[in-house]
């Protein structure tokens, strides 16, 4: 399991996707790195990426408008990473349908993406939760 | 050459070590070297441009890259393939674009190159550099060396 503790930013909602985006992922490099028959183990790497990259979208979505609710100072810049990988995974969902199985590309774009998510989520997200967290404080202390 | 440029690149290895491996390195001898030779199987080398120009390069022993992996993963991790060496890589990218970041606070601005994986035996890394300065770092799941070549 990739999810470790460590990387939670102590918002509840983003913390829940967090664990199910590495779920995701996890099940997609375990895909990939299955010992399957090459025509079998195309298809689910393919179903597992779309899987993963699917909720990329959708958690990158809540955890921007959550930004947004609390004015995050950090929005746009944290909006242009989040743009960025999003692209990077659609050039790559696209380039792997025209390679149709090539193993090596397979192999270093997830790991790549391993290690990208974990600083993603365990360093560049911990200020969101340190920003929330303290408006909420603030906010506790006012009533 | 000033030993000064060598601390945000020491700084930004223990801080990525601690948020993403929860593993804390310590810092073992520094060495000035007239060339980058490495007896560690997997080295990240991640070149850099601007006010120092010159590489960064992260080496690993197998077994070390292995572990740095699987701590990610959880999963069982047993050659150095693809995937290992471009999760290292990724992760030498990290630490270095940390590192121009303190590099730019003593005004000296960098621009990194995407990281290149060399894998092997006893591999000389030759970059046209004046010196090359080494670190050792000593973890649980092994020792690796940065060295920081300026040309």
């Amino acid at each position: 399991m990739i999810w470790k503790d460590e990387y939670k930013i102590g918002v509840e909602l983003v913390d829940d996707q967090h664990r199910e985006l590495f779920k995701r992922l996890g099940d997609f490099i375990q895909t990939v790195r299955s010992d399957k028959e090459e025509s079998k183990k195309k298809i689910e790497v393919e179903k597992t990426l779309n899987f993963m990259g699917e909720y990329v979208v959708t958690h990158f979505d809540a955890e921007e408008a959550l930004q947004k609710k609390y004015n995050y100072p950090g929005f746009e810049n944290h909006h242009q990473i989040h743009e960025d990988f999003k692209a990077e995974v659609a050039e790559f969902q696209q380039e792997y349908r025209e390679n149709k199985f090539d193993e090596d590309f397979v192999m270093e774009f997830s790991g790549r993406l391993l290690t990208w998510l974990i600083n993603h989520v365990a360093s560049t997200d911990q200020d969101i939760g340190e920003h929330i967290n303290s408006i909420q404080e603030k906010e506790e202390e006012s009533k | 050459m000033d030993v000064k440029s060598l601390n945000p690149i020491i700084a930004a290895t223990d801080s990525v070590f601690q948020t993403m491996i929860s593993v804390k390195p310590e810092k073992g001898n520094v060495s000035i070297q007239e060339e980058l030779v490495t007896d560690k199987e997997a080295n990240v080398i991640i070149g850099m441009t601007g006010d120092i120009k010159g590489s960064i390069v992260y080496s690993f022993s197998k077994d070390m890259a292995l572990k740095v992996v699987e701590a990610m993963s959880g999963m069982e991790m047993k050659e150095l393939d693809k995937f290992v060496t471009s999760a290292m890589g990724e992760l030498g990218n990290i630490i270095s674009g940390k590192a121009t970041t303190g590099l730019a606070e003593q005004d000296l601005i960098c621009d990194i190159a995407p990281p290149q994986i060399v894998t092997g035996k006893d591999i000389n890394i030759s970059s046209e550099s004046d010196k090359v300065l080494m670190v050792k770092f000593n973890t649980d799941l092994g020792e690796f060396d940065v060295g920081f070549s300026i040309k």
